[in-house]
């Protein structure tokens, strides 16, 4: 019996059948996973608090203001990654990566005022065990951190040691900063639902 | 032309950005409002329409391919379904309130 090993076709324009290229493909449905994770998560914060007969008045116990600027500060490095992409399809590598230090910059920005937040809340005696919505905040937050720190690293190495890919294969390299664009927009999108979640209901 | 091309899809991106800024504004202008269940009826929608701004210019849904939107409407028929199911169950399980947990 011969056996015969499947190659998914690696190619940089979009297929016929789904009209997309593969790496788009792939990060849409991964995306999709992550819309299920972190449904289950909010689907769990909903069932948990309709079925709580008290619940803290989250505002009260949050930074509004910090979570509100790492809002801004989400959306900035959203539109610096658009930036970066149109940049680096225009062949302008040093403004392609300017923009991208820059998306990195914000990242780390939005890390340390969330670590801010979790100190201020850990310094009022606030910990997961404490209650039930602090318990689900740190979770829900803490995994959206591991999203920031995952697109730090793919966007570091897309702004630094990955720049060899683009001699090999342009069109390939400026697909691949696409993809890790898509996911950055959900990491935002996330913290928009997160931000109103958690924060102000 | 290009160049033109991309200014305008510039100036664009720039107008959705304070768009959406101009939103979480709104949301937070709500919450000061202490409006308790209407809050809630009224942040989420508008953060819905602020995370649908986003994913519609920012990441293209307005361009993606069919594949796309039929991938994001399962995903969401099977997520909708999975959030209310057990909503419907907490919501119609007969329970006495020693049996509720209080945190």
């Amino acid at each position: 019996m011969s056996q015969e090993t499947e190659f998914i076709p690696y190619i940089v324009e979009p297929r016929e059948d789904t009209g997309l290229y593969n790496a788009k493909l792939g990060i849409w449905l991964f995306l999709a996973s992550e819309v299920m994770l972190f449904g289950s998560l909010f689907s769990a914060y909903i069932l948990l608090r309709v079925g709580s007969f008290t619940w803290p008045v989250q505002s009260e116990i949050q930074n509004v203001p910090i979570g509100a600027i790492n809002s801004i500060v989400l959306l900035s490095s959203s539109i610096f990654f658009i930036r970066a992409w149109v940049a680096l399809k225009a062949d302008d590598v040093a403004k392609y990566k300017r923009f991208m230090y820059l998306v990195i910059l914000f990242a780390f920005i939005f890390l340390i005022l969330k670590g801010v937040e979790y100190y201020q809340h850990f310094s009022h005696g606030e910990f997961p065990k404490t209650s039930v919505f602090l318990a689900i905040y740190f979770l829900m937050t803490g995994l959206h951190a591991l999203h920031i720190i995952g697109g730090i690293l793919v966007n570091s190495y897309y702004a630094g040691p990955g720049m060899y890919l683009r001699a090999q294969n342009k069109q390939w390299f400026i697909n691949r900063v696409e993809v890790a664009g898509l996911y950055w927009h959900f990491v935002d999108l996330v913290w928009i639902f997160l931000f109103s979640t958690l924060y102000l209901l | 032309m290009e160049h033109d091309s991309h200014q305008d899809e510039f100036k664009r991106d720039i107008l959705i950005y304070f768009c959406i800024i101009a939103l979480l504004g709104v949301i937070i202008f709500i919450n000061h409002l202490h409006l308790k269940t209407l809050g809630i009826f009224l942040i989420v929608p508008v953060a819905c329409i602020e995370a649908g701004i986003l994913g519609y210019y920012f990441m293209h849904l307005m361009t993606k391919k069919k594949t796309v939107h039929l991938l994001l409407l399962l995903t969401v028929i099977v997520f909708l379904s999975l959030l209310f199911w057990p909503a419907w169950d907490v919501a119609y399980s007969p329970r006495t309130p020693s049996e509720f947990t209080i945190y």
